[in-house]
């Protein structure tokens, strides 16, 4: 097939491929922003001087900081998970129509590597649009934002470029990405000319594996102050062991809970399927055991930001252990500081938008992939309507199919984040001292007939337990759910459509 | 005894016209084949009969009661009691096995779990696949699906059973051995049966047939050959 031919297929298409095209694309681009974003901020030079040297230029000490600039970068690129799990959940828009015109093609003749070229370069094509949109977004916007204050700072970095070749990197990068992502998905596919089959899903539930990597990843996160304590002064092993630990540990929990909630689906469904009185809840049982992985695919980002939101409030509740305790010793020495956190506590509150936004981008995907389900299934829905189920009766089947998981998926989530936290701050300590200290005047203080009797002998230093933050992961878990039951709600709305009569006038 | 009426029934897909004012009555217990060429309305009439859709004019009454005017949730609840309905294929939900499939009317209809369950059993024995109750749809045979799905549509014990090209899918021995046990189930409880076919075979189980052409009713009788599209015989 000629290349001209290929691209033509592939984004021949209805309503619904242009849909899937143009939200692939706009993925692409939020991922290509995230991306060059935190190229950007690792791009900012670091000024000559010590190593604390502070880049005076900006308004903002996370980009001020060369000390913070890293995990400034590294959440930036977390922003970028969810929107990556909204491109996969995109690409199974309107699957079934897609199925059709792959199958169509296969009568005409195609073979079945030219119709899965077609999917991927469908993928591929419309991902390159996205990242060269998002490149064009990111350079005009770092003209129109480039606007000094009267001390000749700047709020963003858009004094610096990241280089050309990493540009070219992202720009490239992640359409070939997305590509090979559909190429993998398309392995338990086979398109033939009478349709398309999936590889069944296995009857047997999945097994709790999560757990062994959700401890694993606990492990890895427990283990660092150990290792930094360990190699204390070797800077090259724990200049690659740190961040090494921090990946293991954070990507195999991440995954292990994403697992976990495949086995969560399965057990709650057979639990629902054992106890349910009613046709709602047995439906959703149904679904859920037939397909446990579903809850996976769909909720991944979701749980990703839960688990991220929840290490961050972790991460707060040790400033907020560490600003008090020195308050506490400033008190106990008689100097009257504020403590040195506030900064930080500040800086969680960005953390904290971030992980807010996170969880807005994964609502997204959730309602692509609820509406998806809706209208994969709407030929079954239809018939199960015209023989007088009510479709209150399907709406609640599909709440049902949606919140049995979501619920301890969030509090499995939201306990591995808050304990990947606390294995890394369990507790806060600071160093001991002893500090005489002179509760009088200058005068009596200085003399030394009268210095002994306002002397007092004061120790500094000790540790403090850091408190689980239940009020924080208590509004971080409601906060989520109510994500989920909104999108849930707005899913509901293509129910309607999906039992339509007609539905069942088509093959 | 007339259980259901079809007057002047009228119905259009946008520009295209399926039905075009379809006159007819059922009685208690009796069952009429609906047969007719492709595109005749034959599927569109046994929808408005049921109640699915909603005819443009015209009126479909149900022992004395117009239910054409009903609300969606009046005449979903009439289906649910009264009326069973049985399609070609796709009717069974995928991921219940055979007896949840079957039990399912009944819980909708507020039937404990044990009683719908072992209703179910009962029903899938009649049709013999009782051995499947515990087997998904994905698991079973197109023959036995339809056994299963028959089996659904008459557990309620519906007053009327409309069936659209029931053995559609099947091949002709299996087709009408389901199609005989349904005859016998439903000439048993003194159910209605309205059958759309395009089949002369399947629709000679029937006490009457009618047959559409052009949205329009050709002619009835009883034991008629169904003209094929080019209009010889």
């Amino acid at each position: 097939m000629r290349p001209a031919t290929l691209v033509r297929l592939a984004l021949a298409g209805n309503r619904t491929d242009t849909a899937r095209v143009v939200l692939t694309a706009l993925s692409a681009l939020l991922a290509m922003l995230a991306g060059l974003a935190a190229l950007t901020v690792l791009a900012i030079q670091k000024p000559a001087g010590d190593a604390w040297a502070e880049s005076e230029q900006y308004r903002n000490a996370l980009l001020r900081e060369p000390g913070l600039r890293g995990g400034t970068a590294f959440a930036l690129l977390m922003l970028a998970v969810p929107v990556l799990a909204l491109a996969g959940q995109c690409a199974r828009l309107g699957a079934p129509a897609r199925d059709r015109r792959l199958a169509a093609l296969r009568l005409a003749g195609a073979t079945p590597g030219q119709v899965t070229r077609l999917a991927v370069l469908e993928t591929g094509l419309a991902s390159l649009l996205g990242t060269l949109a998002g490149l064009g977004v990111y350079l005009v916007g770092r003209e129109l934002l480039h606007r000094p204050d009267g001390q000749g700072r700047l709020a963003l970095p858009t004094d610096v470029l990241p280089p050309v070749g990493a540009l070219v990197a992202v720009v490239l990068g992640l359409p070939v990405i997305a590509a090979l992502a559909t190429a993998l998905m398309l392995r338990t596919v086979t398109t033939s000319p009478l349709g398309v089959s999936r590889k069944a899903a296995r009857e047997r539930g999945p097994r709790p594996w999560a757990g062994l990597l959700i401890g694993l990843g606990l492990a890895s996160f427990v283990a660092v102050r150990p290792v930094v304590y360990r190699f204390e002064g070797n800077g090259v092993v724990l200049g690659w062991l740190v961040p090494l630990l921090f990946l293991v540990g954070g990507l195999t929990a991440m995954i292990g809970v994403v697992i976990g909630t495949g086995w969560i689906s399965h057990t709650c469904g057979r639990l629902l399927r054992r106890h349910a009185r009613g046709a709602s809840a047995l439906l959703a049982a149904g679904r859920l055991m037939a397909d446990p992985w579903a809850g996976s695919r769909t909720f991944a980002a979701l749980l990703a930001a839960v688990i991220f939101g929840a290490g961050a409030a972790a991460q707060r509740a040790y400033f907020v252990a560490q600003d008090a305790l020195e308050r506490e010793q400033n008190r106990l020495a008689g100097v009257d500081d504020g403590g040195t956190n506030p900064f930080y506590l500040s800086t969680m509150d960005l953390v904290d938008a971030a992980v807010a936004v996170a969880v807005l981008i994964a609502a997204g995907g959730l309602i692509v992939a609820l509406v998806e389900g809706i209208v994969a299934r709407r030929r079954a829905y239809a018939a199960l309507v015209a023989t007088g189920v009510p479709r209150s009766t399907l709406s609640a089947s599909v709440a049902w199919q949606a919140l049995t998981p979501a619920v301890p998926a969030i509090l499995l989530a939201l306990t591995v984040g808050t304990l990947l936290g606390r294995g890394l701050f369990p507790n806060v300590t600071t160093t001991g001292s002893l500090t005489t200290v002179c509760d009088a005047t200058a005068a009596l203080c200085d003399d030394p007939a009268t210095r002994d009797q306002y002397t007092r002998v004061v120790q500094t230093g000790g540790e403090r337990a850091v408190a689980v933050p239940l009020e924080q992961l208590a509004w971080l878990g409601a906060g989520t759910l109510a994500a989920v039951l909104v999108t849930v709600g707005v899913g509901l709305l293509f129910l309607r459509v999906s039992t339509a009569v007609d539905e069942l006038r088509t093959a | 005894m007339t259980q259901l009426q079809a007057r002047g029934v009228v119905r259009a897909y946008g520009q295209t016209p399926a039905l075009r004012g379809v006159t007819f009555d059922v009685a208690e217990g009796e069952i009429v084949a609906v047969t007719g060429p492709s595109g005749c309305g034959k599927s569109t009439l046994l929808h408005c009969l049921a109640g699915i859709l909603r005819p443009d004019a015209g009126e479909v009454t149900w022992r004395g009661n117009r239910i054409d005017t009903w609300s969606e949730t009046a005449r979903s609840r009439l289906r649910r009691t009264e009326f069973g309905v049985l399609f070609q294929f796709g009717q069974l939900v995928a991921e219940l096995t055979a007896a949840e499939n079957v039990a399912l009317p009944l819980l909708l209809a507020g039937t404990g779990r044990r009683e719908a369950r072992t209703a179910a059993l009962t029903w899938l024995e009649r049709f013999g696949v009782a051995d499947m109750a515990d087997l998904r749809p994905g698991g079973m045979s197109g023959g036995q699906q339809q056994r299963c799905a028959t089996a659904r549509a008459l557990v309620t014990e519906p007053r009327v059973l409309f069936a659209d090209e029931p053995t559609g899918a099947l091949d002709t021995l299996t087709g009408e051995q389901v199609l005989t046990q349904l005859v016998r189930l439903a000439r048993e409880q003194r159910t209605s049966v309205v059958l759309v076919t395009h089949e002369p075979r399947i629709a000679a189980y029937a006490d009457r047939e009618i047959v559409l052409r052009d949205g329009l009713v050709d002619h009835t009788g009883l034991g008629l050959d169904v003209p094929l599209a080019g209009g010889a015989r």
